[in-house]
């Protein structure tokens, strides 16, 4: 029983398990109440979902991670293709063309491509033996630190931006530098590139469509429209605020049953939850969250493998970034960008890759003994 | 490696700060946020009741109420705003611009439904109600509001309506008094908001995110105002009102028996109606205006009461027995106090209590002044109530003044020469009173020597409530001193040179006292205090306009009231 606590495969699918039940639980009670056939079926589907992506785990878990390495460039073209037909003949939902279908599942490719991207600098910063354990980084200019690989993540990150999906277009940005960061790049070189970022934000501002920009001014000031782009963050704050200490009840709680609250079973699933389950139910979510992510920093610690290494870092930063900008998101702190919360939110795409990511971890963390 | 240890810390930083800032949201704001969850899906759909009514003596409505309308508008769909308030302001004339505007400044929460018009014609509102079937979150709200028949008939005996101010709102919170509340001011729907106030009924009932209803919270029924009925009478209020027209100043017409007010004007008036829509320039005016119309000049003025103030004299003059009927002072056209000359304004010989009363004569009464003494003089004008507030049933009620030794003593460090006497006994100098307490005095002279309260409010809500309204005190004045007066009152008009000749023409037996107050600055106060008939009083009145000239102006105006007031048979 000891071991079983200590063996990061089970805990892993535990606390995995745990939220994404948290996460089937809230879809349902803010769904149950819709008409239409849609609406009823969506918690059935998250529990597929779920169920599918656990077989994914078992599977990644079990393969060797290293096998990885080998198809990165595989992969990579794939996300680059598969990013193509979404800008060729994506559908368009919620005013963004991020999906296409298919047969009856709407595929969201940016979800799986946070993840190529990540697996794809883990490759690019670390040897291919597995002995050396020194990092390549240290020696590397600026050009082949940061110059050459963003122009590889550049395009995927362009394609993602245009879709438009200001929010994983962030994410793979922040990924890249923090992975920077976790290889060892001279801190000059990342401060150098932040800044020449920083400088380039306004010629950004030019490039953001018109919604992107309302709601960065919003994220500023939820009042200057409350009718428009501030009705969410505001109706998202008031239904978390109402949840006090704890909560109004599973199946009450009059934000998300009585519809205030747009979204409720995706984006602000966590305003959902924290109507109902209050400041508890909240902190519980929380804890398991961080243990989730602290057994993905552990398993890297204990790497000694390059490549492992970055990649399981690369993974729970990945988790960590997008469950801050989604609570965040959900109190107010951040601009409303259209980040899933992991295994919480209803989507397949988000459900899949968050499950495939976890498995990776723990194969990471099994074959570290075979090296 | 240092920085994996950084990256760590730092994610639990991260965590920890969402923590805190759910237990912001949650429990430090959380009863904002709880109320404003509560506003989102809870919606009032409040139903006025009426203000009370308010009737004049025989029943007829002086103020009411008519329906108005008001448009709202459920601002949840956003998309569908430019098309709604494009129809609306075809309809109602103005520009989207102006009602988006309103709209904005209005919002309060997604599901409460927005006034974006108010007090539309009913033809208006119609067509808005059709407009309803393409546009759903269309409201179209009844309200009551106060309705003036006569336009500004009485205006300073009802007051207006209008919003709480801040003042208001600080004394009043305690009873039940919101912010944006309709509350009166000036006038008996100030006085008796009390009663006169509607309690607001409303439906309670819980709705989606689309305004759809899901389930009723609570219901409480509208309940109307109480009806007041007053002592005025309508007729009698509209021939005064006909009267003093276009002139400064003020009319009381009461019972001498029972102090209830018949009629009470004042001028320049307002039309209350003016207040019922916002705030529009002509309210602006009304405020700025130098003439002061929201001013009830009968109660709220204060003035120097002149020769009508000689009542008072001649009775502290018989009673303390100084002066009595065989009593004669000679009148050569002034007398010297002192080295300073004191005019009268004719030359009267020799004149009796009676003779000087009917002539207005000066000398006479500086001369039972001097005997009688300041103090005495003003203790006889506290004994008829000069100097306090009666209370009167209207707010902003003045006290008036009345001056005395001590007074002059302590507040002007001075002494009080025999001059200022000579002065006060023909109410000159400091003396300040009211037309309404001049009303008063003379009414102890119609109806033989009792002090009345007056009063408006005669019954409320079918319920008479005068017998708790009349508040009589007898003054214990001798038979023979009011005797004296009143035939020195009649005589007044009786004698070819009394000064109210004018109203012996009349079909009416008037006794009466003109006035003549001086003042600093401009013409004469203008002065008549009276009563009619003479043998069975009926009527008290007091006519008084401000820098109105000699008194003879109010005997005029107090003919043609009395006059038409016959025509009509009111006497």
């Amino acid at each position: 029983m000891k071991d079983l606590f200590r063996n990061s495969y089970f805990i892993i699918l535990l606390i995995s398990l745990l939220i994404a039940s948290i996460g089937i639980l809230s879809i349902y009670s803010s769904t149950y109440q819709k008409e239409g056939k849609f609406w009823q079926e969506i918690s059935r589907r998250q529990i597929l979902w779920v169920f599918i992506g656990v077989l994914v785990f078992i599977i990644f878990s079990n393969l060797n991670y290293r096998w990885l390495w080998d198809c990165t460039y595989f992969l990579y073209t794939m996300a680059l293709f598969f990013l193509f037909l979404v800008f060729m003949l994506g559908q368009v939902r919620l005013g963004a063309q991020r999906w296409f279908k298919i047969g009856w599942f709407n595929f969201q490719p940016s979800e799986f491509v946070k993840l190529i991207i990540l697996i794809f600098l883990s490759r690019y910063f670390s040897k291919k033996s597995t002995d050396d354990i020194s990092l390549l980084c240290a020696k590397f200019g600026i050009f082949r630190a940061i110059i050459l690989p963003f122009l590889f993540i550049i395009v995927p990150m362009g394609f993602i931006i245009e879709q438009p999906d200001l929010g994983s277009g962030m994410m793979i940005f922040f990924l890249f530098i923090c992975l920077l960061y976790f290889t060892g790049v001279r801190l000059r070189y990342i401060f150098v590139f932040l800044s020449a970022s920083f400088l380039a934000m306004p010629l950004l501002w030019h490039f953001l469509r018109d919604y992107q920009r309302e709601r960065l001014l919003v994220f500023l000031n939820p009042n200057i429209d409350p009718l428009g782009a501030g009705y969410t963050v505001i109706q998202s704050k008031i239904a978390i605020g109402s949840g006090s200490l704890l909560g109004r009840g599973w199946l009450s709680g009059t934000q998300s049953q009585l519809h205030f609250l747009p979204e409720s079973h995706t984006d602000f699933i966590f305003a959902t939850f924290a109507e109902q389950w209050g400041l508890a139910g909240s902190i519980i979510l929380l804890a398991l969250y961080y243990l989730l992510i602290r057994q993905g920093i552990l398993i890297a610690r204990k790497t000694s493998d390059c490549f492992g290494r970055l990649l399981a870092f690369g993974i729970s930063f990945l988790l960590a970034i997008q469950i801050f900008i989604n609570i965040a998101m959900n109190l107010g702190l951040a601009p409303v960008v259209g980040l899933p919360l992991p295994l919480m939110s209803y989507g397949g795409s988000s459900t899949l890759a968050t499950f495939i990511a976890l498995g990776i971890l723990v194969s990471i963390d099994k074959r570290r003994a075979v090296f | 490696m240092s920085r994996i240890k950084i990256v760590n810390l730092l994610i639990i930083c991260t965590f920890l700060f969402l923590g805190l800032s759910i237990v912001n949201l949650q429990i430090i704001q959380g009863k904002k946020f709880k109320t404003l969850s509560d506003k989102n899906c809870i919606r009032i759909m409040s139903q006025e009741g009426c203000r009370g009514k308010i009737f004049d003596r025989e029943g007829l409505p002086i103020v009411d109420n008519e329906l108005s309308y008001d448009l709202m508008l459920l601002p949840q769909d956003k998309r569908e705003f430019d098309k709604v308030l494009l129809a609306v302001s075809k309809v109602l004339g103005t520009t989207q611009k102006n009602l988006k505007d309103t709209l904005k400044k209005s919002f309060v929460a997604s599901s409460l439904p927005v006034a974006i018009a108010k007090n539309i014609d009913l033809k208006k509102a119609i067509a808005l109600e059709e407009l309803k079937s393409d546009f759903p979150n269309i409201i179209i709200q009844p309200r009551p509001i106060r309705h003036y028949p006569y336009g500004s008939l009485a205006s300073h005996v009802i007051g207006y309506l209008s919003e709480i101010d801040h003042w208001r709102l600080t004394k009043l919170q305690d009873y039940g008094y919101n912010t944006k509340d309709i509350v009166g001011f000036g006038g008996i729907e100030e006085k008796y908001d009390y009663y006169l106030r509607q309690d607001e009924g409303g439906l309670l009932f819980e709705v989606d995110h689309r305004g759809k209803f899901i389930r009723v919270l609570g219901f409480r029924a509208p309940h109307n105002g109480k009806n007041m009925q007053l002592t005025l009478s309508l007729k009698a209020q509209k021939i005064v009102e006909q009267c003093l027209a276009d002139k400064k100043g003020a009319v009381i017409l009461m019972d001498p028996y029972s102090g209830e007010i018949i009629a009470m004007a004042s001028f320049p008036n307002f039309n209350p109606s003016v207040f019922t829509g916002k705030l529009t320039p002509s309210i602006t005016n009304l405020f700025n205006n130098p003439d002061a119309p929201l001013i009830n000049r009968a109660i709220s003025g204060t003035y120097p009461a002149g020769s009508i103030f000689k009542l008072i004299v001649a009775t502290a003059g018989l009673e303390t027995g100084k002066i009595n009927s065989s009593t004669t002072f000679l009148c050569r056209g002034s007398i010297f106090v002192g080295k300073q000359e004191f005019a009268c304004w004719d030359t009267h010989n020799y004149q009796d209590i009676i003779a000087a009363i009917a002539h207005s004569c000066n000398v006479f009464f500086y001369k039972s002044g001097l005997l009688l003494g300041a103090q005495t003089i003003h203790d006889f004008s506290l004994r008829f109530n000069l100097s306090k507030p009666i209370p009167f049933e209207l707010p902003y009620e003045a006290s008036g003044f009345v001056p005395s030794p001590l007074w002059k003593k302590i507040y002007k460090f001075k002494n009080w020469f025999d001059g200022d006497t000579v002065n006060f006994s023909i109410g000159q100098g400091d003396l300040l009173v009211t037309p309404l307490q001049m009303a008063r005095v003379t009414a102890v002279f119609a109806n033989s020597g009792y002090l009345v309260t007056p009063y408006l409010v005669k019954g409320l809500d079918q319920r008479d409530i005068s017998n708790h309204q009349r508040k009589i005190v007898n003054l214990h004045l001798k038979p023979r001193t009011l005797n004296y007066i009143s035939q020195g009152l009649r005589n007044a008009v009786l004698d070819p040179k009394g000064t109210g000749h004018v109203l012996s023409g009349l079909s009416i037996s008037v006794a009466g006292k003109t006035g003549t107050a001086q003042v600093s600055h401009g013409q004469p106060h203008s002065w008549f205090t009276g009563f009619f008939p003479y043998k069975n009083p009926k009527y008290v009145i007091c006519v008084f306009l401000e820098n109105g000239g000699p008194g003879y102006y109010a005997c005029v105006v107090a003919k043609q009231i009395i006059e038409q007031m016959a025509n009509e048979g009111l006497i």
